[in-house]
């Protein structure tokens, strides 16, 4: 009896030390993810190995995407991630990849919340990725340091100001113009508008990402001598409506409202206004100026001001053919899609451009080496936006926006290439 | 041999804590496993296993108070938060060494602990779990908008601490202080229910009434059951403080109910069952993610869906044992033990 | 004084779904003694219900109401006949736990079958503003302030004067008594389940109505566990008297101070209350017997 014991016991842990030495596999190979689900979580697209010219063969090169797909940004960042997930399927299958090369885009969504983030960052870097697609702001600030430890750039759909410094975050990439620009065009535009003194009330996310570009918005006030007075109103997430916020910034006599936040919030909050028959006249960063503002907000939608670099479907910009092409070639079509889809599309592109001349330079696909290209390689163009370039002075790939706003149910854009 | 139970004839070997070969023989294999862990795991999971040893002691404290005690508590989260900023803050501003600034959180966070637990003192079932919602909610606003603990800022990035000499950068590096911090609360939460402050806890736990008729201070023993509970909680938080920048996205609603959901899948009242349910529910969310990448080709809705199914999953997860196995992984163990000791008999 | 008008309306409107959701709940509470977490998830299905039966299936709303109700019905009796009768017996965290868990399936759930985006409901309340003494006011948040309270004077009544309703309150006040009496209490559970997921599924459809279909419904119902300690469980108007109060804190705290402290402060209001009155503002004092 106690001699069987002991073999048993023998048996299990011999077992427990096979499993623990052979299971290090963390299942490579995974990503031909690409282009599988559309906002309704329906299988379709194909997986990037599709038939046609220009097929990539080569060995793959791993990058990361954390993407938020059901957290407080998930209705932007669902749109964005669809887009970057389709142009790499549409690079390997039509293009060549990167200089031959596919690209394994390894993506997961990480729901806005930053520990998530991490997890999925040091998975990424043990799957060897050399490159990664962020999402927020509060997870890219996070993982700053642990990038610049293990030189991988970070291109992340953050926009904030501090991204951009190359000798304080050597590897954050932003192919935008920052929040802050984007602020000082509207402060610009609003003290125009004016014509006069006036109250801006600056509407944020309850989150690093809102609070980004305040500060430089009061600074750029000054600067200027700008005739304007800005209050900021933090707009809680999980909250049914703005009323006691709007009260506030009725009471302080605000006639603008910069909102930067996502579409959700901001599309309740331009409906608040309405309900209480407010006429203060609201401009967007970003984030909210969109179509999905529109379909969120409805007709009360008209007349909203919006910044924004990136040129949507609604304009015929060049640089949309690919994409309705791959759309068409994959049963979808053009209106399916929005100006957060061609954000996402482009900034992968981006980092796709830096990789593909770096294999044709012959060098060592690394982060680092990833890095100086991006730095060296001049103007990227997109077609639907000024040129994103790098330089190792300025990570900041575009500084100019278009001004659009709301007619008949769509933005249309009345000033293009503003710069702060 | 224990088949018709174990006797002792001596204090000395009533005191051990293995009292039986076999179970001697268990706790040797674990003690090689957890050396070996870090060797052989991958950094991906190794950080898993980081993530693990800390649940681990935050599991047993909340288990101390709700397994042992009966007093329930969905406040978790904003005791680690306690734990975390404490530590972080007083390294940061102040400038104290590592050790020191984490035993003087543990200390605040019982204080704290304390604190809540006075008003804690008439309240049950219901009114109790409304009021530690209520804590939970309140002190993540304060985390997040007292300008004495932002300072402006939206996270705390504390730096690197040193032991013996290393400086703890890595999974590797964090492995063994995080390990070693598990083990001694497992070691010490289970002496606790060997004495009597354990005893009389859990006299608080079954009939507080009858209890204090006995005479066991109800207020001395619900103010002494939320401190040591918090004095674990402030650990594992001090820990994460230091282990990963300080963000107030840790120590939210959802992770107090994860370590509720820890205690009661593990098994109330029990250590070894914090330790289970910690490690099971934090390879949860990992394991599913691995599954996802592994059916990519087959079922790619998995991994589109994937968040939707981690949540699916733990409510399931959660529903399941509670209907079918309320008393968690441990009666499980249990069971599986007096299984191969009864063999063939049933019982 | 407009922004206060403004202010009172809106609060008013959130404050009486508030009670709405909260009457579910203490309905569940005091007939069978189970806390239930699930109740915002239960708004949740409710709202994302009437959303899909209006857009997918082209329903016009008064069906869609109905497909809701019957949708909510099945889910709360589903929920106390294979989830929670299992349970009887079991200490209070473990029932917490298991509507936890309820919560978070269902969730999961319409996230995999709606995604995280947020939808718009076919507006079937009239939108558009008012004008009352001058100060424009939403006519959906008036519309909604109706609503229920006519949802709460019909439970009101049902409670007061039909058999079931008396039933309900015999088996809340003394189980075993009801027992005696000839009522059948596995009846009443179910009963109670049922009407709460109706007055959840109703609350979530006003909610979705201001601010959208989404998670977020679900979070909204996280204030139910303030209303009800300061309403207490024990009548129906504590729990519209402790929804007003929420709902009105909540705005004007919004308006007045900000600074997020509109989110806190329902809790910090909650734990004053319970250290003087800790079974609430109206709630009866419990004798427990050893």
């Amino acid at each position: 009896m106690r001699n069987t014991r002991i073999i048993m016991a023998a048996m299990a842990a011999t077992a427990l030390l096979a499993a623990a030495c052979g299971g290090d596999d963390n299942g490579n190979g995974e990503a031909a993810g690409n282009g599988e689900a559309t906002g309704n979580g329906e299988a379709t697209g194909d997986d990037g190995e599709a038939t046609g010219d220009g097929e990539a063969t080569g060995e793959p090169i791993v990058i990361g995407g954390i993407f938020d797909l059901s957290g407080a940004t998930a209705d932007v960042g669902e749109p964005y991630s669809q887009g970057a997930r389709d142009y790499v399927a549409w690079r390997n299958s039509t293009q060549d990849g990167v200089g031959g090369r596919e690209i394994e885009l390894e993506w997961q969504d990480y729901a806005y919340e930053v520990p998530n983030a991490e997890q999925l960052y040091t998975q990424f870097i043990a799957n060897g990725a050399v490159g990664i697609q962020g999402w927020g702001t509060a997870d890219t600030e996070a993982l700053s340091g642990s990038i610049t430890a293990d030189e991988v750039p970070f291109m992340s759909a953050s926009w904030a100001e501090t991204l951009v410094d190359p000798s304080e975050s050597p590897y954050n990439f932003v192919v935008g113009p920052t929040y802050s620009d984007q602020m000082r065009v509207a402060l610009a535009w609003i003290a125009e508008d004016a014509g006069g003194p006036t109250e801006v009330a600056a509407f944020h996310n309850d989150s690093p990402f809102g609070t980004s570009p305040l500060a430089d918005g009061q600074a750029y006030i000054e600067e200027e001598g700008l005739d304007i007075n800005l209050e900021t109103y933090a707009m809680p997430g999980g909250a049914t409506d703005y009323v006691g916020e709007i009260s506030r910034a009725e009471a302080q006599g605000a006639e603008y409202i910069v909102v930067q936040n996502v579409a959700s919030p901001a599309a309740q909050l331009v409906r608040n206004l309405q309900d209480q028959g407010s006429d203060i006249q609201v401009v967007c960063l970003n984030w909210c100026a969109a179509e999905l503002l529109i379909e969120l907000a409805g007709d009360v939608a008209e007349g909203v001001v919006g910044v924004h670099p990136i040129l949507g479907p609604a304009s015929d910009a060049p640089g949309l053919d690919p994409i309705r092409e791959y759309l068409e070639s994959d049963g979808r079509s053009i209106d399916d899609i929005d100006t957060f889809y061609v954000q996402g599309w482009y900034t992968t592109h981006a980092m796709a451009e830096g990789l593909a001349a770096l294999v044709d330079s012959g060098d060592e696909v690394t982060g680092a080496n990833l890095a100086t290209t991006l730095q060296t390689m001049g103007p990227i163009e997109t077609g639907v936006s000024e040129p994103i370039e790098f330089t190792s002075d300025s990570h900041r790939g575009m500084s100019a926006s278009n001004l659009l706003r709301v007619e008949d149910g769509r933005f249309l854009p009345f000033e293009e290439g503003v710069s702060p | 041999m224990t088949t018709t139970g174990v006797y002792h004839t001596n204090y000395r070997s009533e005191l051990r804590l293995r009292h039986t070969r076999a179970e001697q023989v268990r706790l040797w294999m674990a003690v090689v496993l957890v050396l070996l862990l870090p060797f052989v795991l991958s950094p991906f999971w190794l950080s898993v296993a980081n993530r693990i040893g800390i649940a681990i002691i935050g599991a047993i404290g909340l288990n101390i108070l709700t397994g042992f005690t009966g007093q329930i508590s969905l406040g978790q989260g904003g005791f680690l938060a306690v734990g975390a900023y404490t530590s972080g803050l007083l390294v940061v501003r102040l400038g104290l060494p590592t050790l020191v600034a984490i035993l003087l959180a543990v200390a605040f966070t019982a204080m704290v602990g304390a604190l809540f637990g006075i008003p804690a003192l008439r309240l049950k079932g219901l009114y109790l779990a409304i009021a530690t919602l209520a804590s939970q909610f309140i002190i993540i606003y304060l985390v997040r908008n007292w300008e004495f603990i932002t300072q402006g800022r939206d996270s705390i990035s504390v730096p690197r601490p040193e032991l013996f000499g290393f400086v703890l950068i890595g999974d590797f590096r964090w492995y063994w202080p995080i390990m070693g911090s598990a083990v001694l609360a497992t070691i010490l939460g289970r002496n606790l229910f060997r004495s009597g402050i354990g005893r009389a806890l859990m006299a608080v736990r079954d009939q507080d009434i009858a209890a204090s008729a006995l005479g066991v201070n109800l207020t001395k023993y619900k103010v002494m059951s939320f401190a040591i509970s918090s004095g674990f909680v402030g650990l594992a938080g001090a820990l994460t403080g230091h282990y990963r920048i300080i963000t107030w996205e840790r120590f939210g609603l959802n992770v107090s109910i994860e370590y509720l959901a820890m205690i009661i899948v593990g098994g109330l009242g029990s250590i070894l069952g914090s330790i289970l349910g910690a490690i099971f529910i934090v390879l949860l969310p990992s394991g599913l993610e691995q599954f996802a990448i592994s059916v990519r080709g087959v079922f790619p809705q998995v991994t589109a869906q994937l968040p939707a199914l981690q949540l699916a999953t733990f409510g399931i997860v959660i529903i399941l044992f509670l209907i079918f196995e309320p008393r968690g992984l441990a009666r499980m163990w249990q069971r599986t033990k007096d299984y191969f000791r009864l063999w063939p008999f049933r019982y | 004084m407009q922004t206060f008008i403004q202010l009172t309306v809106s609060g008013l409107a959130n404050g009486a779904i508030l009670a709405l959701a909260a009457v579910g709940f203490a309905i569940i509470f005091k007939a069978t003694g189970v806390i239930n977490f699930a109740q915002g998830s239960f708004m949740a299905v409710g709202a994302y219900m009437v959303y899909t039966a209006i857009a997918d299936f082209g329903w016009p709303w008064p069906v869609a109401l109905v497909f809701a109700a019957a949708v909510a019905i099945a889910v709360g009796l589903g929920t106390e006949r294979f989830i929670l009768r299992p349970m009887v017996g079991e200490s209070a965290i473990s029932v917490i736990m298991v509507t936890i868990g309820l919560a978070f399936f269902l969730e999961a759930a319409l996230q995999f079958q709606f995604g995280t985006r947020p939808l718009r409901m076919a507006p079937f309340i009239p939108e558009g503003t008012v004008q009352i003494l001058g100060v424009p006011l939403p006519m959906n948040r008036l519309v909604a302030i109706g609503l229920a309270a006519l949802v709460l004077g019909a439970v009101g009544a049902f409670f007061r004067f039909s058999r079931n309703g008396i039933a309900m309150r015999a088996v809340a006040d003394d189980q075993q008594a009801a027992l005696t009496m000839g009522i059948s209490v596995r009846r009443i559970f179910a009963m109670a389940w049922g009407i709460a997921a109706v007055t959840a599924m109703l609350a979530g459809v006003l909610v979705a109505n201001i601010q959208g279909v989404s998670g977020n419904v679900a979070l909204f119902g996280l204030l139910v566990f303030p209303v009800v300690i300061l309403g207490g469980l024990d009548s129906i108007g504590g729990t519209i008297v402790g929804g007003l109060i929420v709902g009105l804190l909540i705005q004007y705290t919004a308006g007045y101070l900000g600074g997020g402290l509109q989110q806190v402060i329902p809790y910090i209001l909650l734990v004053f209350i319970l250290m003087v009155r800790p079974y609430g503002l109206f709630g009866e004092v419990r004798i427990e017997r050893v």
